[in-house]
């Protein structure tokens, strides 16, 4: 059983995706960077060392679940949320919901879900996809990165939900529950592109935003001596693209949306500057890809010496300052 | 990035990106991961060395089959404790062959759910001739080969049904 008339979207990112499906499905109009851009997606930040993560990596979205929480302040829209200590009782309450054909999102560790290629799969506790039907012990699950709704057995679902760790879903569902007659869109992008710019410029801590650029600008060229051996280092490089380019970002680590977002949101609220920093930003993305592709080149000819990290490490550092210069601008527009 | 310059042809891994389309809009456009285009060989090259590297450091009792595990699912050991629900200082023990025998069935049953495999194949790699080279299972899931292995739970939560089987 298929929830009546929803419909499978595939989109650049699992939580941004998960969350117009449902908008879209309860009967708003509203494209998937809109819902990115309002609820300021786009982010940076650096970790060099962190417990639960067995090597420094970054990350180009903001905290997992943000998104939801933003977009419901910006646009009034309301989503009920349900976490679970029984996996039973979490079950139960998917099952009910489903039963009253209701399209419910649900946090997972993306390991577990065994419709995915083996080689895609890694253990993160984030990702999103919408419980869109049940048809005996397999759920209908629409997700975001697959052409198709596809298949999964109960067991790996409960498995994903449960999962523990770091940023554990603890059973987490939510489903829609209240779109407004009216949408303020001119507050809610302004108020989303004024977050965003604070994130990157003014968060005063050392590893987010646009520090957080430079800092892994400055840090990149000490991996070696985190990595095992050669063909580690390589691997973790090669990284760089996948977190960059396939880690459901739209291209160019999000860089890609955020401007189509811009492009839509000038339209809307009447700001062509908006349009013209978007074409900024579009280049601004083609140079974050050409270090997807160098980082990909290098990992796979294993030419990770000290002057290819330099080189891969001044490519960052570039970045960051035209994303600077950008941000500010950016921030100026919406003054 | 224009939309001809986004499209990648590989079915297997689809995405979207967006792209700005001729009319100078930009918008989402379905295309193929490039780095699995161009580069998967190299990613199955480096897992089957990772693969063999910790078999044979397991094999030679250097290290435990929770860490063969740990290393090979790229998780730090905060993270396994966290997830299996086992404390740091005893999953720590539990990386070191000398102290992995302490470990007991209800320790292997979580972290055998963690990484998604039966508690059975802690204590044992299942190996398969592959084109003359005798491979893990972990690893020849990656592949089309000749056999199939599949290993199903059974009603008894300490005994897996482990199935060997030539594909079709």
């Amino acid at each position: 059983m298929i929830i009546p008339n929803y419909k499978h979207k595939m989109a650049a990112h699992c939580e941004s995706g998960t969350i117009t499906a449902l908008l879209n499905h309860g009967g708003l109009n509203i494209t998937e960077p809109m819902v990115f851009g309002i609820a300021s997606g786009i982010f940076f930040g650096y970790f060099h060392k962190m417990k639960s993560f067995a090597f420094p990596t970054f990350i180009v979205r903001n905290k997992p679940g943000q998104m939801r929480t933003n977009i419901e302040k910006r646009l009034g829209v309301r989503f009920k949320t349900y976490d679970f200590k029984d996996p039973v009782k979490g079950q139960q309450m998917l099952d009910q919901l489903l039963l009253q054909n209701i399209p419910t999102a649900a946090q997972v560790d993306f390991f577990y879900m065994d419709y995915v290629p083996s080689w895609e799969r890694v253990h993160i506790n984030v990702h999103f996809l919408v419980v869109a039907g049940k048809d005996a012990n397999k759920y209908v699950i629409s997700d975001a990165y697959f052409p198709g709704m596809v298949e999964l057995d109960s067991t790996s679902l409960e498995k994903g939900r449960f999962a523990g760790g770091n940023m554990s879903p603890k059973g987490f569902i939510y489903n829609l529950d209240k779109i407004p007659a009216e949408i303020d869109y001119h507050k809610a992008i302004v108020k989303g592109i004024k977050k965003a710019c604070f994130y990157m410029l003014k968060i005063p801590i050392p590893f987010l935003g646009i520090k957080g650029m430079h800092m892994f600008a400055r840090k990149v060229v000490e991996w070696p001596k985190f990595a095992r051996d050669n063909e580690h280092l390589s691997h973790e490089i090669m990284k760089i693209n996948i977190l960059l380019e396939d880690q459901g970002t739209g291209g160019a680590g999000f860089r890609f949306i955020y401007a189509t977002f811009l492009q839509q949101a000038a339209g809307m609220i009447g700001k062509p500057e908006l349009k013209q920093l978007s074409e900024e930003l579009m280049k601004i993305g083609d140079g974050w890809r050409e270090i997807s592709l160098f980082s990909a080149r290098i990992g796979k000819n294993r030419d990770l010496g000290p002057e290819k990290l330099k080189q891969l490490s001044d490519m960052i550092h570039d970045r960051a300052d035209v994303e600077e210069q950008f941000f500010m601008s950016l921030s100026q527009a919406v003054k | 990035m224009k939309e001809k310059e986004g499209f990648v042809d590989y079915p297997e891994q689809q995405m979207i990106i967006y792209v700005e389309k001729e009319d100078g809009k930009y918008g989402p456009m379905q295309t193929g991961s490039y780095l699995s285009a161009n580069y998967m060989d190299d990613y199955v090259y480096k897992r089957r060395n990772l693969e063999l590297e910790l078999r044979a450091q397991l094999t030679g009792g250097l290290i435990s089959p929770v860490k063969y595990y740990m290393v090979f699912e790229d998780l730090s050991f905060s993270e396994l404790a966290a997830r299996a629900g086992i404390s740091k200082s005893k999953v720590k023990k539990h990386l070191d062959p000398k102290h992995f025998g302490d470990a007991t069935v209800d320790d292997l049953l979580k972290y055998a759910a963690v990484f998604n495999i039966p508690a059975a194949n802690l204590l044992q790699i299942v190996l398969v001739n592959s084109h003359g080279n005798l491979e893990s299972n972990i690893i020849l899931e990656n592949k089309g080969d000749k056999i199939s292995i599949e290993q199903t739970p059974s009603g008894n939560p300490y005994a897996v049904l482990t199935k060997i089987e030539e594909k079709r």
